[in-house]
């Protein structure tokens, strides 16, 4: 019984911290790229725009839920729920800081501290996709379906990517257990993160991310300048907040999961432990400093086009990572 | 070789990120103002607004002069200027066999601010003022008349605003105009 409270409570803090993160990730975007083309971004909500994503978040919940007269009805109504539900479920295996004792009662680090922790995230995340497909599918409208194929084929073509560039990491590691990848990483070489030993794998990893969430210079599937907002074009109100807050989680999670896999998750950056000792802070920290990544590159660079997206995939991503794991498994073998 | 690397490295996409982070540390708080020179160029409107320019062609006012009357003697002329025939003058016989002017309407919504009617105008009677921030809830709050189209004269031209506009940007033509004087005041 108090096993069940406590896992309640930590699924109500979490989840609820989890919102208010995407909420406040949408500001912190907008101020980024504001500053970056010399703008200030929102500045009218409370000090310098801080109300903004909830006076946002008050706008989409009473906004007017609109259904296209043609659309497929329950699939347009399930689809944004299929899409939330992915980014939201993979959120549980996210690994926040090494697990401690209170008592007799040992307090985990993530929600569910699963054995097949990344595959989990991996499966959750391609089944995210489904939602952006069924969107477009459902929908009816040419736009919102050309969203939706692009967004298929770039998850056929990026998955495979990202798949593969974690296998040296889980070689490396002998696990697919988040908590035990980042504790194994405290005695890597050198500097306790696997992003040096692995670095081909974490550069594609994090392309392969930015595919994998949709954003620029992978946005194919939500083009604004091409297929006006692509697959959810169609959506207003709060079904397209879902798909909103969905690319958001998306983009937390392939965060969390490149600083879990690869910079060493909770533990401190090296040399800088004296600061504050191993802990959620740490695991934020450089959780942001990713954000801040992909926010940078979005204001910097342009879109791909359609089939330079799929060569990259397919012939630099795909042939890089099998190499890398190649090497990861001569080094295994070797030393 | 070179080229090679630099196509690894992606040489070319670190220049731009490089860029947007001086770009984005110099909105922040300023330390490469030299360098990129580009700090925030954002005006928040409501807040900060910017004054027109000098000879500015915004909302119309009905010049008066020293004494505060009327300049306008009714003779149509901007009125046949007017590419979007937005002008409306009524005049009538007065008491004294004067020819007065009862009516001048400018429907603003019409107007396309190209400020014929003031090149036209043989007395500088018309004008186009600086203001520029009018909103109204209906079309018929557009349609400026004669009352409050004198009223813009005293909002926006008072002083020696009004002269100043006709010294540097539009002379009016009766300095050297050959009609009759004194038509009607």
């Amino acid at each position: 019984m108090l096993n069940l409270i406590i896992i309640l409570v930590k699924i109500a803090v979490v989840i609820s911290i989890a919102l208010l993160h995407v909420a406040y990730a949408s500001y912190f975007e907008r101020k980024v790229i504001g500053h970056m083309q010399v703008r200030m971004g929102p500045m009218e909500v409370g000090w310098h725009g801080l109300l903004q994503p909830i006076a946002d978040g008050i706008k989409l919940l009473f906004k007017e839920d609109i259904i296209p007269a043609n659309a497929d009805r329950h699939v347009f109504m399930i689809a944004p729920m299929i899409c939330f539900f992915g980014a939201m479920s993979s959120i549980v295996v996210v690994p926040f800081f090494g697990s401690f004792k209170i008592g007799a009662y040992t307090v985990g680090g993530s929600l569910a501290d699963l054995n097949i922790g990344l595959l989990f995230i991996l499966a959750m995340s391609s089944l995210g996709a489904y939602g952006v497909i069924l969107s477009g599918w459902a929908s009816n409208s040419k736009y919102a379906f050309l969203g939706s194929l692009r967004s298929s084929a770039q998850v056929i073509s990026y998955e495979v990517a990202m798949g593969l560039s974690l296998i040296g990491v889980i070689m490396l590691s002998g696990s697919l257990n988040l908590s035990d990848i980042v504790e194994a990483q405290a005695s890597a070489w050198p500097l306790g993160w696997y992003a040096v030993p692995q670095f081909p794998g974490f550069a594609i990893f994090c392309i392969a991310a930015l595919a994998e969430t949709n954003r620029t210079p992978f946005d194919l599937p939500e083009a604004e300048s091409e297929l006006v907002a692509g697959y959810f074009a169609e959506y207003s109100g709060f079904r397209f907040a879902l798909f909103f807050m969905a690319e958001y989680m998306g983009m937390f999670i392939m965060a969390a999961v490149a600083v879990a896999c690869f910079l060493g998750g909770w533990n401190p950056v090296p040399g800088l432990g004296w600061i504050f000792p191993p802990g959620v802070w740490w695991f934020l920290v450089k959780v942001y400093v990713l954000f801040f990544i992909y926010f940078w590159v979005r204001s910097t660079l342009p879109r791909y086009r359609y089939d330079q997206l799929m060569a990259l995939g397919w012939k630099f991503m795909i042939p890089i990572s099998l190499a890398n794991i190649i090497l990861t498994g001569l080094w295994k073998v070797v030393f | 070789m070179i080229s090679l690397l630099k196509k690894i490295f992606l040489y070319e996409i670190v220049q731009g990120l490089a860029l947007t982070l001086r770009v984005w540390i110099s909105g922040l708080f300023d330390p490469f103002k030299k360098k990129t020179n580009k700090t925030i160029v954002t005006r928040r409107y409501p807040k900060e607004k910017r004054p027109a320019a000098p000879g500015f062609r915004g909302l119309h006012a009905l010049a008066k002069d020293e004494n505060g009357k009327m300049k306008c003697v009714g003779c149509g002329m901007c009125s046949a200027m007017c590419p979007s025939k937005c002008i409306h003058i009524h005049t009538s016989e007065g008491a004294d066999f004067k020819k007065t002017v009862t009516g001048y309407r400018v429907d603003v919504l019409r107007c396309l601010y190209c400020a014929l009617c003031v090149e036209a105008c043989p007395y500088g009677a018309v004008v186009l003022t600086g203001h520029y921030e009018y909103s109204g809830f209906s079309r018929e709050d557009f349609v400026y008349d004669m009352p409050r189209l004198l009223e813009n004269w005293d909002k926006y031209m008072a002083g020696k605003d009004g002269g100043r506009y006709f010294e540097r940007f539009w002379t009016p033509k009766k300095k050297n105009f050959k009609g009759g004087d004194n038509i009607a005041s």
